[in-house]
């Protein structure tokens, strides 16, 4: 026979023979997904960051339209997103609490002490892990481990303290998990009082006179803040002061508490007034 | 005994991708994880050993048959295509994150160099039916191998101080060449024809 039509017969049959299989196994291994679920992934912000619990947005969204989640559960969305998941899925949108990233250090390059020489890897982790050479073993190496991981941009490095743009900031608490000594927390935030915004900028627990050996700047625990403002703005937990941000906001006199710190440990995170777009 | 010289020499002598530079496109895409190499490295053996035993009956039963070899390379791809399309439903269905950590990397095994080369090197040297079985699961072997070594060493360089020009596919090319260079040291050892 022709060899063109060999070939032509050849190659369709080889074709029609291998669409009938993919044919069957389509049938036998479908894999049924509710479109919907694509939906809410395309609304949910897909930086696949964590803070939600879930592994990745796809996880998030599967647990959404399943139920298991709920449509405000991406802090990192906010408000937004969230309005728009309830909007594909039919019900109430709810309100997203804004949390943003505090840096309990103050510690900066010129003041921190150190008491070693340090030549090994140069990033938080490792030096945490050996010991480092700041004196204090509460404060900020200032490696950047919580620069690199933030995916948002939200944090940077000035002579040698993390420093958090609070507009970025979205709250996923990468750089929370990223710091090997704990020294930056997720708070609630208060967007109309962004000069309100204060940390106490010490994570050393230890007795004051300790403090005081290794760091000037340090909270010695003299409970100063916590007398001062009555409404329990401020507490103390061990020798170190804390503030209870859900309250702190609406305490009239925190720039008079933050005077009276005999260590000018209670530090203004925004310097100017700045506008939320 | 040809069996096993032809398996010894398709894993480690005659590597398929550091010998002859086929798959390098899975080998850096999908090795900087120990976990996605192996998934890929096992998909792609998987699609090798299949593909090498169905393009083989095809060759001698039709092709060589009807006396169309000359349609081998569009026979072979269609084969590859179908199998690699049967192996992704397979990995959907049944491990949904292994599907998301592969990506487009598990289509991609379609257009993947080794696959094709493998089944002509195949034709070419007139293996009989065990031996290309041996030699399509050899090959995958060797594939899977390498992409584990290369995942190994780049999740122990995540760590490492690498100068900025370096960082990602340079050095992980200069690498690749250096494996090469090693796994040369294993020529000699088996000549096959």
């Amino acid at each position: 026979m022709n060899i063109i039509v060999i070939s032509t017969i050849a190659m369709g049959g080889l074709g029609l023979f291998f669409s009938v299989i993919l044919a069957i196994s389509n049938r036998k291994l479908y894999v049924k997904e509710d479109p919907r679920i694509e939906h809410v992934l395309e609304a949910l912000p897909g930086a696949n960051c964590g803070a939600c619990g879930n592994a990745s947005c796809h996880d998030l969204a599967q647990k959404i339209v399943k139920g298991e989640a709920e449509a405000n559960d991406c802090p990192v969305g906010g408000s937004e997103v969230a309005e728009n998941i309830a909007n594909i899925l039919g019900i109430e949108s709810k309100e997203v609490i804004t949390k943003i990233a505090i840096v309990h250090c103050g510690a900066s390059e010129e003041i921190r002490k150190k008491k070693a020489l340090y030549i090994g890897g140069q990033t938080c982790k490792v030096a945490d892990i050996v010991g480092g050479e700041i004196a204090c073993s509460y404060g900020c190496f200032g490696y950047g481990d919580c620069v690199d991981v933030c995916l948002f941009d939200a944090i940077e490095m000035e002579e040698g303290l993390p420093v958090v743009d609070l507009v970025k900031c979205t709250g996923c608490g990468q750089c929370v998990v990223a710091c090997p000594r704990n020294i930056i927390s997720l708070e609630l935030f208060d967007k109309t009082k962004l000069t309100a915004t204060i940390t106490i900028a010490c994570n050393n627990p230890d007795k004051g006179a300790v403090v005081r050996k290794i760091c000037e700047v340090g909270c010695i625990g003299c409970n100063l803040c916590e007398r001062n403002c009555g409404d329990g703005s401020f507490y103390m937990d061990e020798m170190l002061a804390k503030i209870d941000y859900s309250k702190v906001y609406n305490c009239e006199h925190w720039d008079v508490v933050m005077e009276k710190c005999p260590t000018n440990t209670i530090k203004r995170l925004v310097k100017e007034e700045k506008v939320l777009v | 005994m040809n069996i096993i010289l032809i398996f010894i020499a398709a894993t480690i002598v005659n590597n398929i991708v550091l010998t002859y530079f086929l798959g390098i496109c899975p080998f850096l895409g999908v090795s900087s994880k120990i976990e996605s190499a192996v998934g890929m490295g096992l998909a792609a053996t998987f699609v090798m050993t299949l593909a090498a035993t169905v393009t083989w009956l095809i060759y001698h039963n039709i092709l060589v048959r009807f006396n169309v070899p000359f349609l081998e390379y569009v026979s072979f791809i269609l084969v590859i295509a179908s199998l690699v399309q049967i192996v992704e439903m397979f990995i959907r269905k049944f491990s949904p994150d292994l599907y998301r950590a592969l990506g487009i990397y598990l289509p991609l095994i379609t257009t993947n160099c080794a696959i094709l080369g493998l089944t002509l090197f195949m034709v070419l040297r007139e293996y009989n039916f065990l031996e290309s079985i041996v030699f399509g699961f050899g090959s995958g072997v060797g594939f899977t191998l390498v992409l584990l070594i290369m995942a190994g060493i780049r999740e122990e360089l995540e760590f490492a101080d690498v100068p900025e020009a370096f960082k990602g596919a340079p050095l992980t090319l200069i690498i690749s060449g250096l494996l090469a260079l090693a796994f040369m040291g294993f020529s000699g050892i088996i000549s096959t024809s």
